[in-house]
Order: structure tokens, then C-alpha cells, then sequence
């Protein structure tokens, strides 16, 4: 029977720590890149312009339909060898950044398509641009409906970002791997990892309905 | 850029790379859905216990990645039972549990999906539970599973591509293969072909699970209006 040793971990505490530091950092810096592009892109795609409408829609459907880390090996490997040298740690922003904004693209999309289209005539007859309204009438109505879904998107990031170990961005999952490799406790160490992620994705999912259901009750245009 | 290289002969090996990734997402694919009938049906249930353990179960592996849930199988299991699992039971598995709890939600929405009436009817006729849901409720939820269905086997076979990191040679695999045989030269080749032959795949099934999300809504859109069911 296996006998599981928890404590033999406790010497390799600094490797976890600077291991999620390192998870939290990735997924942050591509979530903060990738939500303001994703608004951009859902904007060229529901756009009358065809060039801005094609190249949001052929970049939506080349990222959904490529593995992750196909697009991390692409950046890490590929890059190199047209000129262009990126260290791991930059590949993993990079790469969870592309995938990002393409599910939010998406996201961002359906929040326009949710808006009645009365809206929108409202605001012309107000007299507004179209970025008047765009900015003052639409995109706080769907900033609103998409919240919900944009908070799932932060998840995903989140668990995205295991996946830049592999092209050796020290984060958790790498972290794991290495302690795995010198103390051959891999199943205390991955179970704790799973938890790691799972405890993420909760307390993200709670923060995220505290901050949104704020952000529901808010009035608009105040 | 293409034509660097021998790319005629690797063309072959993708392709059956590109074989063994269909294969074995749709290995995963058939495993997750018997547990995920299991596990969505479970959470319908009435008994608390049961309808608990089944989202603990499904909410704990959507959380996971699933990186961490093929090394659990590949590095974790084998060192705590003392045995040794080869990349392909391991890869398998892993995505088989992944899958099965996105088939848990799929089934869930199905049968929600099914009117009221039919759980009713059903009682009427003096059936169990067991019976209701296999009978009468899962047959007419399936029409409308089918969709999203096609959407978890593009996702299963997007991540399956993972498996190549324990070893198992699957598309992306065997373009790392290619690659590291021939000294780094064509990686950028290899890695384009090889992203291109996900996109061709995942494309193809992502479009017809669009257009049979269409043709469902609109049977569902017209079977309701004639006042009739699902099944009509």
C-alpha cells in the first residue's frame, strides 16, 4: 500500500509559491491583454467593413480550431527560426493572450447580438455618432449581459496557463513537475496542483459574482 | 517555406498522426458520454447525496487542467498502485474523464430540454425512474444533444494533442518527431502542417455541429408551435 507523505513537500514550499506567483502573473497579463482585444475584434466583427469583419472572423475561426499548445509550440519553436527569438515566458503571454482573445471575440459578440435593436435606433434618434452611442449606449448594455461569461473566460485562462509549462515557463504546473522529478512524490504533488486549480477556479467564480452582481445593480448611464 | 525539406514524406506520417488524434478523441469521446449519461442523469436525481456527488465530480474535473489530469494518470496513479501505464491507456483515460464531465452538463441540458409533460406522462404509466430516463426521457433529449456533442469532441481532440508531451505519437506528436529528426530545420514547416491539419478537422466538425444545431432548433421551433413534443 502507498503510503502518502505530505511533509517531505514542505522544504520545496518556496518552489510553489514562486510557482503560482509565476501561474497568476501568465494568466493575468493575458487576460488583461486579451479582454480590451477581444472588444475590439467582437467590434470589427459585427462591423460593415469587410476587410475588418474578415480578418476578425478569419482569426477567430483559425485560433478556435488550433490546439493551444500547437500555437505555444508555433511562438516558442517557429518564431525563432523567421527571426523573431521569444523567450518562454513571453511565448506563454503570448499564446494564452491569442487563444483569449478569440473566446472573447465570441463573448463579446453574442453580448451584441443580445442588444434589441431598438437600442441602437434609440440612440441614432438621439442624435448620437456612432461611437457616441457605441461608447454611452451599447457597450455598457453589454458589458452587462457578458460579465457572467467573461468571468468562465477567466477560468479558462487560468487553466490555460498549466499548459505553458510545457515550453518551460516555470509556473505551478512546471513547478510540480520538477519537484515530482527530484523527490518522486507525484501523486501527493499533483493532487495538490489539481486543488491548486480547482481552489483558483472557485474563488475566481465567487469574486467574479461578487464584482458582477455589483456591477448588475449599478444604474447605467450615471 | 513549404517546399523546404522532404515534405512529401512527412505528409504521409501526418496524416496518420492526424489518424490516431481521431481515434483516440473518439475513444474518449464514446467512454466520457456512457459516464456522462451516468453522471448527467445522476444529477436530475432527487436524492441529494447522489445529485452532490455528481457536481463535485463534474465541477472538480472542469476545474482541473488537463495537463495536471494526464500527469495524474501518467506519473500519479502508477506511483500510488505500484504499477505501469503506458502512454496510450493513459492519454485515454485522461481524456475520457475530462470528456465525461462535459458530457454530464451536455446530457443535463438535454433532458432539461425534454417538457415536463413527458416526466408526467410517464409516472402516469406507472414507470420508475430508471425507466422514465431511459425510455422515455434520454431517447427524446438525444436530438438535441447532438450539437453540443460535436462541440466536446472538438474541444476532447484539441486537447488530446497533449498527449504527444508523455509520449504518445498522435498528430502533433508525430510532427515533434519530424522535427526533431531533421535537426530543427523545418520545424516551422512541420509546425504550420500540423496546426493546419487541427484546423481542417476541427473546422469541418465545428460547421456541421452549427448546422445541425439549426436543423434541431428549427424542428424543436415547429414541433412546438404544432403543439406537439420534441419526438413529435
Amino acid at each position: 500500500m502507498y503510503d502518502f507523505n505530505f511533509w517531505v513537500l514542505v522544504p520545496y514550499l518556496p518552489n510553489f509559491l514562486s510557482g503560482a506567483r509565476l501561474t497568476l502573473e501568465l494568466s493575468g497579463l493575458a487576460i488583461l491583454a486579451s479582454f480590451p482585444l477581444g472588444l475590439v475584434g467582437a467590434l470589427m466583427r459585427i462591423s460593415r467593413r469587410p476587410l475588418a469583419r474578415g480578418l476578425a472572423t478569419g482569426f477567430v475561426e483559425a485560433v478556435r480550431n488550433i490546439p493551444l499548445l500547437v500555437v505555444l509550440y508555433i511562438l516558442f519553436y517557429a518564431l525563432p527560426a523567421w527571426g523573431v527569438p521569444l523567450d518562454a515566458f513571453s511565448a506563454g503571454v503570448l499564446g494564452l493572450t491569442i487563444n483569449s482573445t478569440a473566446f472573447t471575440i465570441e463573448i463579446f459578440r453574442s453580448g451584441f447580438a443580445a442588444i434589441p435593436p431598438g437600442q441602437y435606433e434609440a440612440a441614432r434618434a438621439l442624435g448620437l455618432r456612432s461611437v457616441q452611442s457605441f461608447g454611452l449606449v451599447i457597450i455598457p448594455q453589454v458589458f452587462r449581459i457578458v460579465l457572467p461569461t467573461l468571468g468562465n473566460q477567466v477560468v479558462a485562462v487560468v487553466l490555460g496557463s498549466a499548459q505553458a509549462s510545457i515550453i518551460g515557463v516555470g509556473e505551478l504546473t512546471y513547478q510540480t513537475q520538477s519537484v515530482g522529478s527530484a523527490t518522486f512524490r507525484y501523486f501527493e504533488l499533483f493532487t495538490l496542483a489539481a486543488l491548486f486549480y480547482i481552489l483558483c477556479a472557485q474563488l475566481i467564480g465567487v469574486l467574479w459574482r461578487l464584482v458582477s452582481g455589483r456591477a448588475a445593480r449599478a444604474p447605467l448611464g450615471a | 517555406m513549404i517546399a523546404s525539406g522532404h515534405f512529401g514524406n512527412y505528409l504521409l506520417l501526418l496524416l496518420e498522426g492526424a489518424g490516431v488524434t481521431l481515434e483516440l478523441s473518439l475513444g474518449a469521446l464514446i467512454l466520457g458520454s456512457i459516464a456522462g449519461v451516468v453522471l448527467g442523469a445522476m444529477r436530475g436525481s432527487r436524492r441529494r447525496v447522489v445529485k452532490a456527488l455528481a457536481a463535485i465530480y463534474i465541477e472538480g474535473l472542469r476545474s482541473t487542467p488537463f495537463v495536471i489530469l494526464l500527469f495524474l494518470m501518467y506519473y500519479a496513479v502508477p506511483v500510488a498502485l505500484n504499477l505501469d501505464i503506458p502512454p496510450y491507456p493513459a492519454a485515454i483515460t485522461a481524456l475520457s474523464l475530462h470528456c465525461s464531465a462535459y458530457m454530464a452538463e451536455v446530457v443535463r441540458s438535454g433532458i432539461e430540454a425534454v417538457p415536463k409533460g413527458q416526466w408526467e406522462a410517464a409516472a402516469a404509466l406507472g414507470l420508475g425512474y430508471p425507466r422514465i430516463m431511459g425510455l422515455v426521457i434520454l431517447p427524446q433529449a438525444l436530438r438535441v444533444m447532438i450539437p453540443p456533442t460535436i462541440g466536446v469532441y472538438v474541444s476532447t481532440l484539441k486537447e488530446s494533442s497533449l498527449a504527444s508531451i508523455i509520449g504518445f505519437v498522435e498528430l502533433l506528436g508525430q510532427g515533434m518527431a519530424i522535427r526533431e529528426s531533421n535537426a530543427g530545420g523545418s520545424t516551422a514547416d512541420v509546425l504550420l502542417a500540423v496546426a493546419f491539419g487541427y484546423f481542417i478537422i476541427c473546422f469541418t466538425l465545428s460547421r456541421l455541429g452549427l448546422r445541425l444545431e439549426r436543423h434541431t432548433t428549427r424542428e424543436v421551433r415547429e414541433g412546438a408551435r404544432a403543439g406537439g413534443t420534441v419526438s413529435g
